[in-house]
């Protein structure tokens, strides 16, 4: 199981460091530091040994490629690397990779749910906290309590009200009071939540994965979409959620609290909510090809001996006319280029020399608008040029699901009271590629 | 302070007093202090005992908890008695959550003391009793740490563990599957205990399905060929209870958590009858979208799959299809599994893509792309030409590492594809002018050496080129040289040109800076020149003319095409989703899933209570969706509280019991069964009788819900028997 977690910014010093069981000394930090630097320097694997090393320095690694387990003479060293720190858990036994990498993005999920984000500087300001979550939720190595509800039952949130009384408390030397002693019997929801409002949003966030030649074929495309709530109910509700078109999802996956049979037979979303905010269910919906996507990006690119010309058009497409937002396109050039002129008709584009790609933003395109262009040219600084680049596309597009999913109906019971309901959905752009 | 690496034992004393303080938040900090440093000062360490042990009648069952946990977290081992007395006083907590505290406790005292074993197992065995879904999956946690393989414990309660499955916390689903899968593999055969009555070809068949999965033909077909041969009711009881494992952990595919589905999918994989196991492609499939350390993970793990099935992900093609955001380790175990599902029908698919991949910016990924490119062309000989093809453009590539990579997986393409291969071969030789890079060269040399039978009108040619930049190659291009020249030779004793070359190079490596080029020289001069110059006399010398013989022989038998495998094929040994699998050697504690027994375990020792527990999960999966319900009142039960619980849960058994003799009824009734009313009849019900209710126990809810967990299974078996509108009056 979990022996010992370190947590490493990115300097390589150590921010925290747990023991569930016996203690690791705290050098494995340093061979940790070693080994990534090793596969770092060692660039992409030579297939053909012999080969010179000239050519092995052409591409370099981001510590993004170092692959999660790294092997070592007596540990395996488990990581992961999450806004700029690295969570690393060395093992020496047998244990479900599987458990200790869910369990690390957990541990991180719960500290961005109590300290807002997770950086260096919100894990030291908060150190006490740090650590009583992290006893909390770890027990001898196996999970203990993992559930935000149930722990902030235990633990108390850092809020403002919650450090002055502590200050408070302290001073006055009066014993704080514990946190409630009855538990609620089911582990995700805490007992007797009283809201004043009754009040449940829905969050239907969709996001397109699609990867799209140059000429405009399809070659993968699908919607991946999340089901946030935002609960702030009294008691203990049961929910039951219809939807409208529950036969467009393909797959699903759900928060512990729904009942997996009454889906089945009914395809009834049946559930005891958490309080406060969760993602209930997750899905996938494979877009039919002929489905339109809500952008058409169109890439030209003329090479020439020293350079080139590009050509990028952005066509909008239906999308029950919801203005496409926040629209950026960023361009990778080839590692040589030297400069870029571009104009555009629409938004503001830039260029940056050190990661040499452009990024061009727009902030709103309506479908009657004229179409946005990007042209421009680029200079090599040698004549070797490299095709292949992959146009990254992000955009956003609220109250609108382009899998067309819709909540039906709502129910409660077990209460007495009429909640207020709110439905949103928005449909982002996931891994949008399209091959130039 | 700790986090700083700075060494604070010295504080200890001092520390350890604010033990007793009223504080809660500064009593967790001197807990979080004394787990870190008790092992080095022990004496004082055991100064806190004594407050613990008072903690643990607390009447917060968080403090109690809290409690044992750093009291069986101390790390030492003269108080492992004291823990002992702690975890058997807690196991018998009316709280769950205490009770799971010391589930978790048990491994620690093991470890602390190795000798406490019995005693810990008897303790566990008292939990495997619970019948709260908290305390179970911990427990199991706890079995798996102390004492793995005894099964005997299990027994009675695998049914009940199956039935639970849904309702356990995430990590105690992962211990339960896991559990579960060893049982599984422990207890259920298929060589039954009349495994010599059946027919011999059906058990044969029947292990080798078991063992490598591959057949079309499932476990569950040959069952009922042997039922058929001898009605044995055995069997029955046995094909169902591993049809309910199988039946219980399909839900949990749908779980948020990776883990869980991983372990389900190991079930699938490794204990069900290979027509489920097509399942669980899509579930893990969906994971890909997850943190990209979970997605490397299921990645290899659904290569070491694909290896052995590759049917499971033809499907979901698409999906492996690499992001140009991918990192390294992602794209290249995607390409693995691409390669690994390669079939005729998605050839055309993939070599597209793959063709796409090529022109990427990354060389790196290139040349593991062409990689590829090589293994599809093996695999499918079909397409091997427009493999070929593409990779003959690719030569034009002005990367060396490009080149490289394609002349050395074309060679390979070549080798296997024999002798048609003339214009393929001169083609590349004309490349030899350009290409610079060394592998790529040798390569080449190499090729027209061993193919020089089929273009010998080239071959001399070629020879002369590369003497003539001899002393300019590298190493590795200078052997081919040498070989090329020494077969060329071989095969044309009494050509001029050729003898004098060969000489010629023979005589520029015997001053060559490298040794190894030197003995290659000597080697080739002492087969080859006495050969020549034989044929020149024409001379009779009888030993030298027994090598010369056999030069041929020596020199162009055909190589073996090289065997490509994959990386992870060596996986597959492993059981699926271990450390042990990823990393291709087994760690300390990997235990690699026992095979199936030969003989078949007694199925009765799972009918204790058979009727109560099958009674139950029966009920919960007519009963559709009110799982979380009968979990409550389940835990409720098992914590003691209500005094009604005893005569409530023989209500419950009851109740379950009509659902479960009418099933198929049930089944029909539930699906015109209105819902909403039946919720609102509930809620209705609910608060009559809340109003009526003054029983003073610990909270109202409570008893409330309980008493609609009363009447729900009531109403159950109402509304099987009639309609629902009948329920009032009988109220």
């Amino acid at each position: 199981m979990i022996n010992s977690l370190f947590v490493v910014n990115g300097q390589g010093k150590i921010i925290i460091e747990k023991h569930w069981r016996s203690i690791i000394s705290r050098q494995i930090v340093d061979v940790f530091s070693d080994e990534s630097a090793k596969f770092l320097a060692s660039g992409p694997i030579n297939h053909t040994a012999s080969n010179s090393d000239k050519n092995a320095k052409e591409v370099s690694f981001t510590k993004e490629d170092v692959p999660p387990i790294l092997e070592t003479s007596k540990y395996l060293l488990l990581h992961v690397l999450r806004d700029g720190l690295v969570w690393l858990c060395p093992v020496d036994k047998e244990v479900d990779p599987l458990l200790v990498f869910e369990m690390i993005h957990r541990i991180i999920d719960i500290l961005v749910d109590y300290l807002g984000d997770v950086s260096e500087v919100s894990i030291r300001d908060n150190f006490v906290i740090v650590y009583q979550l992290l006893e909390e939720m770890m027990d001898y190595g196996y999970p203990l309590t993992t559930e935000p509800n149930a722990l902030k039952q235990i633990i108390l949130p850092p809020t403002i009200m919650n450090k002055v009384m502590n200050t408070v408390v302290a001073a006055s030397g009066v014993g704080q009071k514990l946190p409630q002693s009855t538990m609620s019997s089911i582990p995700w929801r805490k007992a007797g939540v009283k809201y004043a409002q009754n009040e449940i949003y829905f969050d239907i966030i969709e996001e397109i994965d699609a990867t799209i030649e140059a000429n405009g074929a399809i070659v993968s495309c699908e919607a991946h979409g999340t089901v946030n709530v935002n609960c702030r109910l009294s008691g203990m509700p049961d929910l039951a959620l219809n939807f409208i078109n529950h036969r467009i999802l393909d797959d699903v996956s759900f928060h512990p609290c729904v009942r997996y049979q009454k889906w089945e037979s009914d395809k009834v979303l049946s559930f005891v909510p958490p309080d406060g905010h969760f993602s209930l269910m997750s899905y996938r919906v494979n877009l039919p090809p002929q489905q339109l996507l809500p952008l058409h990006v169109k890439p030209q690119f003329y090479n020439t001996a020293t350079g080139g010309k590009f050509d990028i058009s952005i066509n909008p497409r239906s999308t029950d006319g919801k203005p496409i937002e926040k629209v950026v396109v960023t361009i990778p050039m080839s590692k040589n280029t030297t400069t870029v002129n571009a104009t555009c008709n629409v938004g503001q584009y830039m260029y940056d020399p050190v990661t040499k790609s452009i990024k061009w933003e727009i902030s709103k395109i309506q479908v009657r608008d004229r179409t946005p262009m990007l042209s421009g040219t680029y200079s090599n600084g040698s004549a070797t040029h490299e095709t292949g680049t992959t146009i990254m596309l992000q955009f956003q597009i609220s109250m609108y699901a382009v899998s067309g999913l819709k909540v039906d109906t709502l129910r409660l019971f077990r209460e007495g009271y009429k909640p207020y309901k709110g439905v949103r959905s928005v449909t982002k752009a996931g891994k949008f590629q399209i091959r130039a | 302070m700790i986090s700083k690496g700075r060494d604070v034992s010295e504080f200890f004393p001092d520390v350890v007093k604010n033990v007793v303080s009223q504080n809660i938040e500064i009593r967790k900090l001197v807990y979080i202090y004394l787990l870190r440093y008790a092992e080095q000062e022990p004496d004082l360490a055991l100064l806190s005992i004594n407050t613990f042990q008072k903690d643990l009648g607390d009447k917060n069952q968080i403090i109690r908890a809290m409690a044992l946990r750093v009291m069986s977290g101390i790390r030492v081992p003269v108080i492992s008695p004291i823990v002992l007395l702690g975890i058997k006083k807690c196991v018998a907590d009316m709280s769950p959550y205490v009770r799971k505290t010391a589930a978790h406790a048990i491994p620690k005292c093991y470890s602390l003391d190795p000798t406490q074993e019995d005693s810990l197992i008897e303790i566990i065995s008292g939990l495997l009793k619970d019948r709260s879904a908290i305390t179970i999956g911990s427990t199991i946690m706890a079995f798996n740490e102390v004492c793995p393989t005894r099964f005997d414990l299990i027994h009675s309660y695998y049914r009940k563990l199956c039935n639970m499955l849904t309702d356990l916390d995430e990590w105690g689903q992962i211990a339960v599957l896991d559990l579960l899968l060893r049982y599984g593999r422990n207890q259920f055969t298929d060589p039954n205990p009349n495994g010599i009555k059946v027919p011999k070809a059906v058990t044969s068949s029947n292990t080798k399905n078991e063992s490598f999965y591959s057949d079309s033909s499932d476990e569950e077909s040959t069952e009922e060929v042997e039922e058929q041969s001898e009605d044995e009711v055995e069997d029955v009881e046995l094909d169902e209870d591993h049809s309910l494992l199988i039946k219980s952990c399909l839900p949990l595919l749908q779980s948020r958590n990776s883990g869980v589905v991983m372990a389900v999918a190991r079930i699938y994989f490794h204990l069900a009858p290979s027509e489920e196991a097509s399942q669980l492609a899509k579930p893990l499939v969906r994971l890909l979208r997850s943190h990209r350390e979970l997605q490397y993970v299921i990645l290899t793990n659904i290569a070491t799959m694909a290896c052995s099935r590759p049917y499971l992900f033809h499907g979901y093609l698409s999906q492996f299809y690499v992001r140009s955001t991918d990192s390294v380790f992602i794209r290249n175990t995607k390409l693995d599994i691409l390669t690994a599902i390669v079939t005729e029908q998605n050839i055309n698919s993939i070599l597209g893509e793959l063709q796409q991949y090529v022109k990427s910016p990354n060389k790196d990924f290139v040349a593991s792309t062409i990689q590829a490119i090589g293994k599809c062309a093996m695999t499918v000989p079909e397409t091997a030409d427009r493999c070929m093809k593409g990779l003959m453009k690719l030569l034009k590539s002005t990367n060396d590492l490009v080149v490289a990579e394609s002349v050395s997986v074309i060679k390979r393409l070549l080798q296997i594809r024999g002798n048609e291969n003339t214009q393929s071969i001169i083609r590349l030789a004309k490349l030899l002018d350009k290409t610079t890079v060394p592998v790529a060269r040798a390569n080449i040399f190499w090729l027209v050496g061993q193919y020089t039978e089929n273009i010998s009108a080239a071959a001399p040619d070629i020879l002369r080129k590369g003497v003539k930049g001899f002393t300019d190659e590298h190493d590795v291009v200078k052997y081919q040289i040498l070989t090329l020249s020494a077969k060329l030779t071989c095969l044309n004793p009494s050509h001029e040109t050729i003898s004098l070359l060969n000489q010629y190079v023979l005589n520029l490596a015997r001053y060559d800076q490298n040794y190894d080029i030197r003995d290659r020289a000597r080697l080739l001069r002492s087969l080859t020149l006495p050969y020549s110059a034989q044929a020149e006399k024409s001379g009779s010398n009888d030993d030298s003319h027994v090598l010369s013989s056999h030069l041929k022989q020596i020199l162009l038998s055909d190589k073996e095409p090289p065997v490509l495998e994959s990386d992870m094929q060596d996986r597959t040994e492993y059981t699926l989703g271990s450390l042990s699998m990823m990393v291709k050697h087994s760690l300390p504690g990997y235990e690699p899933i026992p095979d199936y027994p030969q003989e078949q375990p007694d199925p009765s020792v799972r009918d204790v209570e058979e009727d109560f527990w099958n009674s139950v999960g029966q009920a919960r999966i007519v009963e559709q969706g009110f799982g979380s319900d009968s979990f409550e009142s389940r835990y409720r039960d098992g914590s003691g509280r209500s005094p009604a619980s005893t005569a409530f849960s023989s209500v419950e058994a009851r109740g379950y019991n009509v659902v479960h003799s009418q099933t198929p009824k049930a089944k029909k009734n539930g699906e015109d069964y209105d819902l909403e009313a039946f919720y609102n009849d509930t809620s209705e019900e609910e608060e009559a009788l809340s109003s009526e209710d003054s029983e003073a126990t610990t909270s109202e809810e409570d008893s409330e819900e309980e008493d609609e967990d009363e009447e729900e299974s009531e109403e159950e078996s109402d509304d099987l028997d009639a309609a629902a509108e009948k329920r009032p009056l009988r109220r």
